[in-house]
């Protein structure tokens, strides 16, 4: 027995939904700043930028992106 | 007199990598051809910048003084945060990302665009590193001359 029409459209409009959600999760996640260190025996460890040593980390990596400046155009 | 102080604390920085003893020989040329390639791979690299385990640069984008003064201290940090040295370290800010990694006693550190790939980024950046080890094994054995020779940390003292 095939689902009823406003099922189909339901479902359509719900999977577009998730993925909508999942889109915008995913880029407030990465758009967030981190720092993260990884240890030769698998290890890792993230650091806030309000934790002291995450802000000593955010300091130090701003230098290296000035240090770097702007990508060449081209 | 600062720069001087900092050169010899920061010393112990590169010196004690896990792998530091695999190789510490690296022509600047090869150095060079080696970030030019990593450059030509990855198209969200603004700069980058090759080490060896002295912290001495042998190829830079640009400023070399400073970003082997600026991979110190980030390297420093990365050490002291979790009581070993890092291996690996991604941060990631509202004006860019920063990648160092340390492979086969050299070091290299990257800036990209954000959102670069993290796993490509450092997969690219291993690989380099690793032919640069090659080059520079190569090197010991053939008729070219390293301009960095190895290094030990009683060479330092």
């Amino acid at each position: 027995m095939p689902p009823k029409p406003h099922r189909v459209l339901l479902d359509r409009v719900s999977g577009y939904a998730d993925e909508a959600a999942a889109y915008m999760r995913r880029r407030r996640v990465s758009r967030r700043p981190f720092a993260r260190l990884y240890y030769p025996n698998g290890r890792s460890s993230d650091h806030a930028d309000d934790s002291a040593l995450g802000a000593e980390l955010f300091v130090a990596a701003g230098r290296l992106i000035e240090v770097a400046g702007k990508r060449p155009k081209g | 007199m600062i720069q001087e102080a900092r050169a010899r604390d920061t010393v112990g920085i590169f010196t004690h990598m896990a792998d530091a003893a695999v190789t510490e020989v690296a022509p600047g040329d090869a150095a060079e051809a080696a970030l030019a390639f990593l450059a030509e791979m990855s198209p969200d690299l603004r700069g980058a910048a090759i080490l060896n385990s002295r912290g001495a640069v042998l190829a830079a984008a640009g400023d070399r003084e400073r970003w082997g003064e600026d991979a110190a201290a980030l390297l420093e940090i990365a050490d002291r945060a979790g009581g070993e040295p890092a291996e690996q370290v991604h941060i990631a800010t509202e004006q860019g990302e920063v990648f160092a990694l340390r492979h086969g006693g050299l070091v290299a550190v990257a800036v990209t665009e954000r959102f670069a790939l993290a796993s490509l980024m450092f997969f690219d950046m291993r690989a380099t590193l690793r032919d640069l080890t090659t080059a520079g094994r190569r090197t010991e054995n053939g008729t070219m001359r390293p301009e960095i020779g190895p290094s030990t940390p009683d060479q330092e003292d």
